[in-house]
Order: structure tokens, then sequence, then C-alpha cells
């Protein structure tokens, strides 16, 4: 027989001994492939298919292609059943992360039941094309039933959205299937379609179900998470003026480029536990033919990981260290703070150095004032123009020297700061600095400042840059292994608010007094200068 | 050839659930009687939280269509009253085959009767005050839900009994050809 229809247009093939062989273990997968389709929940693209689609070979079997929506992939793999052998699949509702029982909500049975011994001959009879057809109204009525029951709605609710639900819809596929007791007996329907005899036995297709799936009371889960955002505000792929991208959905990848050292959950699809064809969300892995049983949702933690690894996103901030960057960092934020810790005059320093302490110490106490001094230092970094202005008067860094109130603190402490000026490294610096006056353009200064003379001729750069090499290496503020340094100065520093608002406000007024001292003198050379050359006219 | 028909449980419906409920009935029907080469579609009616399926030909659904729209028309005439649609395949044989004569006969081999009874909604009563007009939109409100519930249940009981027939009764189909098998969808005048 060429093929299994009247018109010949089925998908069999060979004599009709041939097609009645493969009518049945066909009709077995079809049922199989038509039960699952609609009952192993999965992610299903919502287009619909194509009507130009061509069909595959084995769609035109019983003249049903499946595919809306196709059968799982799993499917796929499902060995033929033996003649004789029913295939049962059990369809079950289970609470959501494991925990509770497998309920059976459906049990589809699809079997050929082998005619007996001796009427076997009743069988050989029978027209294959008859029995073909038959199997076509049978599948129908398949395909429609699986549609009307309650368990398809159960299914489309954990399709469509996307969203974990309370409770995970999940299958066995099998030749045997444990009895149900008798109280799951008799709260099922059971719907026994007509058999089709055919060449090899009789075709038996029944269910039995559960009218009614409302005890369930299916809710979305809260543990689930609804949307992974792939560029939320922080992270280190989104950039902070940069608009949200149009889909926020997309769990792979990224349109920017992450930077190799923050692997992200978000970035990787090897932190996805499922893809397209993948059931592993909804329904369990098969034991024998069960299907998988899903894992929470492990990309939550590595999500979570990963946002909290991306709230740490670097900042494009010059740090001295790791351990100092907090403290520069706010300290740089807030101007106001380095002015709060200034550090004590040279004066106070050397008087307390030559009385209570060692070089060593003192030197200590030295490099955390000159820290504490980097950070007005930096303090003053965005009134950049400022600073500009104020070298302009001076020529050199009087906004900064004079806020501590001692510029001459670098100065001063010659030895140790020119020990350090090879290892100072300013190519971080954020600014250029011209090499600085002598302190002897600033008059009327304390005699502090006039021992310092000599190191006027020293750049600004490597002041600078002693500077920061102080800050980097200095401790940090309320480090309480600071409380070794006994100085004045670390009491002083430590000391209550007035000390350090009548240090700010005298330093304040120093500075404020240097710079008129700069004003008159530039004043007095420029009459002078006039007066020459009117004289010389 | 017999012509076997079925006839489906009565239904009660108002108007607005006419196209509703006889789309999902008539294509129920013709996804079990076509049994050629189909693009099976699945559609969602809402209203009474029903999947049926459709064979995925624009023709047929075009076809179905046009005749619901006529029996609306009908039963906007004719209100609350009890009605049948019938569908009805057939085959198409030369009455007197012969040089001269195309006169043609159809042979039904099965038809399904679909029983409705259209009723009006209940409209407002008299003006009351606004608490008894409240308690009776609230108790009216409720039939309907419960009526709508109840029709629901119903559709779903025509649903399985298209299924159980359509099963039962097989050896009466013609050979598949390789288009649908003719019918027609008669309403009443």
């Amino acid at each position: 027989m060429a093929s299994l229809s009247d018109s010949g247009g089925g998908g069999g093939g060979g004599g009709g001994r041939s097609g009645a062989e493969l009518m049945v273990p066909q009709f077995h997968l079809k049922a199989l492939h038509a039960i699952l389709a609609v009952r192993a929940p999965r992610p299903i693209a919502t287009a619909p298919a194509s009507a130009s689609a061509a069909f595959r070979r084995r769609d035109r079997w019983f003249h049903l292609p499946l595919h809306a929506p196709p059968p799982p992939a799993a499917a796929e793999h499902i060995p033929e059943p033996s003649l004789g052998e029913p295939v049962v699949v059990d369809v079950y509702l289970a609470p959501s992360g494991g925990g509770g029982r497998e309920e059976v909500v459906e049990r589809w049975t699809v079997a050929c039941e082998p005619w007996p011994r001796g009427a076997a001959s009743a069988g050989e009879g029978l027209a294959v094309n008859k029995a073909y057809k038959r199997c076509i109204t049978l599948l129908r009525s398949v395909y429609s039933m699986l549609r009307f029951l309650p368990a398809y709605r159960v299914f489309r609710d954990l399709c469509a959205s996307g969203q974990a639900y309370n409770y995970e819809m999940g299958y066995r596929v099998g030749s045997f299937a444990a009895p149900f007791s008798r109280a799951e007996e008799a709260a099922m329907r059971t719907q026994r379609f007509a058999p089709v005899e055919t060449q090899l036995g009789r075709l038996v297709v029944s269910v039995q179900y559960l009218p009614s799936l409302a005890a369930y009371n299916l809710e979305i889960s809260s543990l689930a998470p609804v949307v992974v955002i792939d560029e939320y505000i922080g992270s280190p792929a989104a950039e902070p003026m940069r608009a949200f991208p149009a889909s926020l959905t997309e769990a792979t990848g990224s349109a920017f480029p992450l930077p190799s050292r923050r692997p992200n959950s978000w970035a990787s699809p090897a932190y996805w536990p499922q893809s397209p064809g993948q059931p592993a969300k909804f329904s369990p892995s098969p034991a024998s033919y069960a299907s998988p049983t899903p894992s929470p949702p492990t990309f939550a933690g590595g999500y979570l990981h990963s946002r909290l690894s991306g709230e740490t996103a670097p900042m494009s901030i010059p740090q001295a260290s790791g351990s100092r960057g907090p403290v520069q960092y706010r300290n740089m934020s807030d101007p106001s703070r380095g002015f709060m810790l200034p550090p004590p005059s040279p004066k106070s320093i050397r008087g307390e150095a030559g009385s209570h302490e060692s070089p060593t110490e003192t030197s200590r106490s030295f490099r955390r004032a000159e820290g504490l001094r980097m950070a007005d230092l930096y303090a003053n970094l965005p009134a950049a123009p400022k600073m500009k202005d104020s070298r302009d008067e001076s020529g050199r860094f009087s906004g900064v020297f004079s806020s501590s109130g001692s510029p001459r603190l670098g100065i001063s402490r010659s030895s140790s700061r020119l020990s350090m000026q090879d290892d100072t490294d300013d190519s971080y610096l954020p600014f250029a600095v011209d090499d600085v006056d002598a302190p002897d353009s600033r008059p009327g200064s304390s005699g502090g400042k006039e021992d310092q003379s000599g190191s006027s001729h020293k750049s600004q750069d490597a002041a600078v840059g002693y500077l920061v090499h102080l800050l980097r290496s200095a401790r940090p503020l309320r480090d309480p292994s600071n409380s070794s340094i006994t100085s004045r100065a670390e009491s002083t520093e430590a000391g209550s608010t007035s000390s350090f608002m009548s240090r700010r406000t005298s330093d304040a007024f120093e500075e404020l007094e240097s710079f008129k001292e700069i004003r008159e003198n530039l004043l007095a050379r420029s009459r002078s200068r006039l007066q020459d050359s009117l004289d010389r006219s | 050839m017999n012509c076997e028909t079925c006839h489906l449980n009565e239904l009660e419906l108002e108007p607005r659930e006419i196209k509703d409920v006889l789309r999902c009935i008539l294509h129920t029907i013709f996804f079990h009687r076509t049994l050629t080469l189909v693009r099976p579609k699945d559609v969602d009616c809402e209203r009474f939280q029903i999947t049926y399926v459709q064979c995925g030909l624009p023709d047929l659904e075009k076809e179905v269509d046009e005749k619901i729209n006529q029996f609306i028309a009908w039963a906007e005439k004719h209100p609350n009253r009890r009605s049948q649609v019938c569908l009805s395949f057939f085959d198409e044989k030369n009455k007197h085959p012969g040089w001269f004569s195309n006169k043609t006969e159809r042979i039904y081999w099965e038809q399904w009767f679909i029983n409705l009874h259209v009723i009006s909604p209940k409209g407002h009563g008299k003006q009351h005050s606004s608490k008894a007009q409240t308690n009776i939109t609230g108790e009216a409100s409720e039939q309907a839900s419960s009526r709508h519930d109840a029709l629901g249940s119903l559709i779903q009981e025509v649903l399985f009994q298209i299924i159980n027939y359509a099963n039962e009764k097989k050896d009466h189909i013609p050979p598949i050809s390789d288009r649908i098998f003719n019918h027609e969808i008669s309403i009443p005048r």
C-alpha cells in the first residue's frame, strides 16, 4: 500500500503491512508529543507559526502537525514504545522549590491492546486506510481534550508570564504508573475515547483528570525575580548619564563591553539555568522518563552577588592607597573637613619635637600632619582657578600652604622631605604645578617661615608629590593604633572642635595677612616702576 | 448511507454571547470532521475561559462568522425564542447522470443540531431609591455571574459531547479527500 490515507497524502510508506506496523507506534508518539506540548511548561515563543511554514514529513502523520506549541525537546528523545506496552503520562503539580508532594492532576494512557491469541485474524481483515482515518479523528479528540481540561490553563499561566509560581507542573512518562488511591480515584473523572481497531490491536486512549484545580490556588511566588535588569544605575556596564535600554528583559549579554575584571551574571550565559527549549525551570527532569525537577533559580544569588559587586564600581578617584582611599575621598569631597583638621604650625611641631619626641616620632607626626595637609590640597582641587589665581599672585601654592598655616612644613623638614622626594610619583596628579618662590615673598610671616626660605627654591611639584606620599603612607585619622603617637600635634588634632576652629581661623587670618602683604608689595613695585618710567621719560 | 445526527444539549444564552458560543461549537465540530491536513490554531474564548481549536483555514473561519452574524440578526428580530443552528455534511452526486443532466443531489451523511435558547437580558425596573436600586443591581450581578458560570460549564459539556459523538460515529465518514467535506450551516428563517 502506497499510503495510509485514502487520498494517498498520508505520512506512511511501504505496503499495507508496513503501514499498519508504522501506524500504531506513530500514533503513540504523536499522542505523546501532543500531550507534552501542552503539559510541559517552558518559555514558548509567542509568535504564531507561519502559515507558509513547510510541514515536515512526520507532521503529516494523522494530518496533524504539532507546531503551536511544539512538543518539548525532551520529548524527541523518548524511545518508541513497544507494542503491547502502554504509554502512561502523569501530569502533576508540586509546590515550587520542592518539599511538597507531587499530586497527579491528569493521567493519560495510550495503549494498543493486541488481539488475543486465536483472534489475531480479526485484525488482518481490517482496512488500514479506515483505521488510519479513525486514528485521525481520535487524535483530533485528544488534541481538543488537552485544551478543554483545567490543566491547560495552568500550563498557559506557567508558560506565558515567565514568573515563578508557588506550584510547578511536571510530567512523568513511562509504561507503568502507580495506581491511584481510592480517594484520588474518587476525585477524578475519566474520559475514555472510543477505541480504534487496527490490524495490530485496539488503540485505546483514556484520561483521568481532576475536574477542578481551584484548590491549588496558583499564585506568583514572591521569591522569583521578576525582571533581570542588565544595566542598572551603578552597574559597570551603565554610564551615569546614559538612558536605560529599551528592553529591560534581556537576561543575557549586554550592549556594552563589561570590564573583564567584573564577571557579572548577566554577562555570562552560564549563570542562567534555563535557555529556550530547556524545561529546567518548569518541569522536573525525568527519572526514567520523568521531566526534570527545577532547582531554585541560581541566578538570583548570582544576580545579587553581581549586584553587590556592581555597587563597588570603580570611580576615577586618584587613590594614594587602598586603605587611605575612603578617607582621602572623604576629605576630597568635603573641603571643610580639611580645614577642620589642620596640621599644627611648624613652630609648635618643632617645639614639641625638640622637647618630647624622637626624630622618628616627629617624622611620623609630621607625615600625619602632612597627610592632613594633603587633604587640604585636594580639598582645594575643585577650585582650581582659585588656586591658580592664588598661584598667580604668589607664584606658589599659597592657598595650600597658607591654609595649613605653615607652608614651610614641607620645607622645614627638609631632610625627610628630600629623602621622600625621589620616591614621589606625581604622574597621577590632576594638576600642573609651577615652581614656588621662596617664602620671603610673604613678608610679615612668623619666624618659622623665615627658616624655611631655602626650601622655596624647591619645585612645587616635588612639594605636592611629597605631600601625596605622606598622605599615602599616613595612618587613618581614626586608627586606634595612632594612639601610639604622643605628640602634642596628635593630641591637638584629636582635640576639641573649638581648638580646630581656632586654628582654622588663625590660619585664615594668617593667609589673609600674607595676601595683604603680597598685594602691598606688588602695588609698591608697580608704583616704583611707574615712577621710574615717568622719570626716564 | 445513513445520515448520522447529533443533537447537542440546549444552551440558554444572551445575544451578546451568541458569537463566542457558536464559534466554539462550530469550529470544534469542523476540527473533528476536517480530516485533511490542517494547521491547528488555539483560540481563547476569554468570556468562558475555554480554549478551542480551529482548523486554521481562513475561508472556513470567514464562512462561520458570516453565518453567525446572520443568526444574530435573526435572534434580534425574534427575541426569547428557542432555535437551532444545523451543521450538515454531505456528498454531492449527480441525480440523473447523463449527457444533458447536471443536476446534483446532496446526500447528507451527518448533521449536528445546535440547540439554543436566546434570552433577552433582564432590563432595569422602575426607579427605586438609591439603596434599593443598589441592592437590585447587586443581586442582578450575582445572578448574572452565576448564570455565566453555569453557561460555561454547559458549554464544556457540549464540547465533551461533540468529542464523544465524533469518536463513536466514524464509519459513515466518506473517504478523505484533499479538501474539507461539503457542508452547510443552516439558520432559522
